[in-house]
């Protein structure tokens, strides 16, 4: 008897010792004014030279400010630049720095350590380095100061300048041992280096002295990275977050039942790059009707219902729909038609079908593969896959060892879409395709002012169209959730939403 | 005794050097562009090739491979191509949380599972029967089921425990059970079923044999045969299963820890694995092998301890 009343005390003094822990979870406190927000990936270094914008932007713009600030209406905006002005030509940028910014560590902002910051971003050997690479050089005449002269115009500099290029650290960070670490920045939050756990979760106190007190929304901000769909929605159901940025859009009915918002954004667009164009290695893919009979193949809406269980835009075209590119006439451009398919391979001289190697990957899921393979053999064309490793597919992609891919690409804005996918330098151009339109538009668009860069924009992305460089099959719909105290707004161009749109609602 | 541990722990080294070169090989072979996925998508060919060289990919593998081993033994392991993070400390951080979880699931597997066994040898007709359901329920459900249903109803619907995240015992006691509770339980269920088993078996066993009945007949009371005899014979078989087990959580810690999001060497393991992060993955085989080795040596230990007949052989 003695035995179970033991017992019996022993597990009252569990429970009670557990349901009290479970009570005290900052993270569900609300009254407190603090964020937890949980995303998919941690960033791999805190070095700016190292930074990358993506997923991984929120734990930059937390602890340093970038010389612009790009908003969620899409605009450029002064930031620690309070203006920026081109020459007539748009190879010489200059801006004016502001005078009222300190770092953490108490150095002030200087427009010498902005130049230094500049230089080092341009030869860091950083995964975006490449976003300077028409950088000439780099000029502070006084301590206001930057002038930024290019070789060649770059439409997208501002931008970049809001992102991972624009980012300001303290000079003692540049040679400390411990920078991938320890950041020491002037931006709104503080990374508090005792509680975070690299790679897991990351603690960040308030800067008391942020020259920009507007932005700083909380006290307390913890960044968990979460990237299992499971897991992430287990956090939304256990009220262990504010904010979630989804994996996928497979439980967004799931994660709306437990009261949570969905903020929606369209970044990348998933399809087939047909990236052969000249017909290198496979002599069909030079025959624009080849390309175009692949478009009319697929079953567009099928394929959004199969993989994306209807979550998302289906597409023909590349550029995102908030870009002075866009046509939404160009998001119906191949309806699918599988006896248009078959005329235009028979014109094309491959009436008794042709044969296409392709890479697949365990990471893109086996089923896209295999609706693909099974929509394009209803013509005619005959996919032979080689499954690659998730680590050599893009590597492989880019060699160029495959005529045709399936891909996931975010839809970046249009000079940088361009210069991502079109131009005949692009990574995702590997056989380096190009011809005199094309390269008239590129250079129409570089040269000239907003105006020309947006009618020439349009006019590439017909062009590229009705080419069939590519066949999209959808825009994906990528979310951040938030509970009933949080507000967020996402940005247009960006995979997450800036750390200042993260509010407390009411 | 001591020069028989002395002997498996000198063997056990030989086997840590033959793994970690094994490793090493297979690794940098099937390496692909690891120069381009450190730079990104987006670096040029020139990048590429200057990262490589810094890196010193460029050299044989033989260079390599002594180079990472003249360190590896001083404990250098070097630092992470990705986060620049020192593999020594990235891998030890999370060694610590895998192994809270998975010492506490066999501890508490091993509990469970002794006082089952025991109940189900001595007591027979429906305990037994009950145990043996409870063992094949345990071997047939997944794991990840096991730890999703225990987050619906304990962490979602009772918010008795975290759904997601690991607390280190130093920041908060309350907190690091609220987050490892779940995350044992599920892990420990697979352990309970595999030795439950066992140890009915060996118990029942052991109790049909001759010494035991002769015991019966000099008057020993039941408690004191199993106690005493039962257990020192049955045990050996026992533990030799939960050293397997120990060491097979070190792999099935894996899922559990993507489902609770808890950074422990699993989810480095398939991270780094994914990314391509060598020295990391480097570190990782080598730490798991001395863990092995390490818990191997334990387990002879306490066989030893418990029954001297071993110490024999």
């Amino acid at each position: 008897m003695f035995r179970w009343k033991a017992t019996a005390a022993a597990l009252a003094v569990v429970a009670l010792t557990l349901s009290g822990c479970a009570a005290t979870d900052d993270s569900t406190n609300t009254a407190s004014p603090s964020l937890v927000i949980s995303t998919i990936i941690a960033p791999n270094s805190f070095s700016t030279t190292q930074a990358e914008w993506g997923n991984r932007s929120l734990f930059y713009q937390s602890v340093y400010d970038t010389l612009l600030l790009q908003t969620a209406e899409g605009t450029i905006e002064p930031f620690l630049a309070t203006s920026y002005t081109y020459n007539s030509d748009n190879t010489v940028l200059t801006l004016a720095i502001r005078d009222d910014v300190n770092f953490t560590d108490g150095t002030h902002l200087t427009a010498g350590i902005v130049k230094q910051n500049l230089d080092r971003f341009k030869s860091g050997g950083g995964p975006y380095s490449t976003d300077l690479l028409n950088v000439a050089s780099v000029d502070a005449p006084d301590d206001k100061t930057i002038v930024i002269t290019l070789s060649q115009p770059d439409p997208a500099m501002v931008s970049y300048l809001a992102k991972e290029a624009g980012l300001v650290e303290s000079p003692a960070t540049f040679d400390a041992a411990d920078a991938a670490t320890n950041p020491i920045g002037s931006g709104p939050y503080v990374l508090d280096t005792a509680s975070t756990v690299t790679g897991t979760s990351y603690v960040f106190t308030k800067n008391p002295k942020y020259w920009n007190p507007d932005l700083q929304h909380y006290d307390k901000l913890t960044i968990k990275v979460i990237s299992d769909p499971t897991a992430a929605v287990n956090a939304i159901k256990a009220g262990e977050a504010n904010a979630v940025r989804l994996p996928n859009s497979l439980n967004f009915p799931e994660v709306e039942a437990a009261g949570w918002s969905l903020n929606l954004n369209e970044l990348d667009f998933e399809g087939l790059l047909l990236l052969d164009r000249a017909g290198t290695q496979n002599p069909a893919l030079a025959d624009v009707r080849v390309r175009q009979a692949i478009n009319y193949a697929i079953d567009r809406p099928g394929l959004l219902q199969a993989l994306q269980q209807g979550n998302g835009d289906v597409t023909t075209q590349v550029f995102k729909a908030t870009s002075a590119a866009y046509d939404p006439a160009l998001d119906n451009a191949y309806p699918f038609d599988t006896s248009k398919a078959k005329a235009l391979l028979a014109q094309a001289g491959y009436a008794n079908g042709l044969t296409i190697s392709m890479p697949s990957t365990v990471v893109l899921g086996a089923t896209s593969f295999s609706i693909i393979a099974q929509q394009l053999a209803d013509v005619g064309i005959t996919v032979q896959y080689t499954d690659t490793a998730p680590e050599n597919y893009i590597s492989d992609m880019v060699a160029p060892k495959y005529p045709a891919v399936f891909m996931a690409l975010e839809q970046n804005p249009d000079w940088q879409l361009i210069q991502f996918m079109l131009s005949p330098t692009a990574t995702f151009n590997p056989f380096k395709s190009s011809d005199a339109t094309t390269e008239e538009l590129i250079s129409a668009i570089q040269h000239g002012d907003t105006a020309t860069q947006a009618a020439k924009a349009k006019e590439l992305n017909t062009y590229i169209v009705d080419q069939a460089w590519f066949a999209p099959f959808f825009r994906v719909k990528s979310s951040f959730a938030s509970d009933a105290q949080t507000s967020v707004t996402v940005m247009p161009t960006n995979a997450s939403p800036a750390i200042y749109d993260f509010k407390p609602k009411g | 005794m001591t020069r028989f541990i002395l002997r498996r722990l000198i063997s056990g080294a030989v086997l840590i050097f033959v793994i970690s070169g094994i490793a090493f090989v297979l690794l940098y072979a099937s390496g692909g562009d690891i120069a381009r996925r450190i730079l990104g998508r987006n670096a040029s060919a020139e990048l590429v090739s200057q990262k490589a060289s810094a890196l010193g990919l460029d050299r044989s593998l033989w260079a390599q491979y002594t180079d990472w081993l003249s360190h590896a033994v001083r404990g250098d392991f070097g630092r992470s191509w990705f986060t620049g993070e020192l593999v020594a400390t990235g891998v030890t951080s999370r060694l610590a949380v895998t192994l809270s979880l998975i010492i506490g699931a066999t501890l508490l597997a091993a509990i469970v599972a002794l006082v089952l066994g025991l109940l189900a040898a001595t007591r027979g007709g429906w305990v037994d029967r009950a145990v043996q359901v409870v063992s094949v329920l345990g071997f047939a459900i997944p794991g990840f089921l096991v730890a999703l249903a225990l987050v619906l109803v304990f962490a979602v619907g009772l918010k008795w425990f975290k759904a997601t995240g690991y607390i280190p015992i130093t920041t908060s006691f309350t907190g690091w059970v609220s987050s490892v509770t779940l995350p044992i339980l599920a892990l420990a269920l697979v352990v309970v079923a595999a030795l439950a088993q066992q140890i009915r078996g060996s118990v029942k066993d052991t109790l049909n044999r001759d010494y035991i009945r002769t015991l019966r007949a000099r008057g020993l009371g039941p408690a004191r045969i199993v106690g005493k005899h039962v257990l020192r014979n049955a045990g050996g078989p026992a533990l030799a299963v939960l050293a397997i087990q120990f060491i097979g959580l070190l792999g099935g810690a894996v899922i559990v820890e993507q489902v609770f999001a808890i950074p422990g060497l699993g989810q480095l393991a398939v991270n780094s694995t994914v990314k391509g992060d060598i020295p990391v993955v480097m570190g990782l085989v080598t730490v798991t092998a001395i863990v092995v080795v390490v818990v191997n040596v334990i387990i002879d230990i306490a066989q030893a301890a418990i029954n001297p007949k071993v110490r024999l052989s």
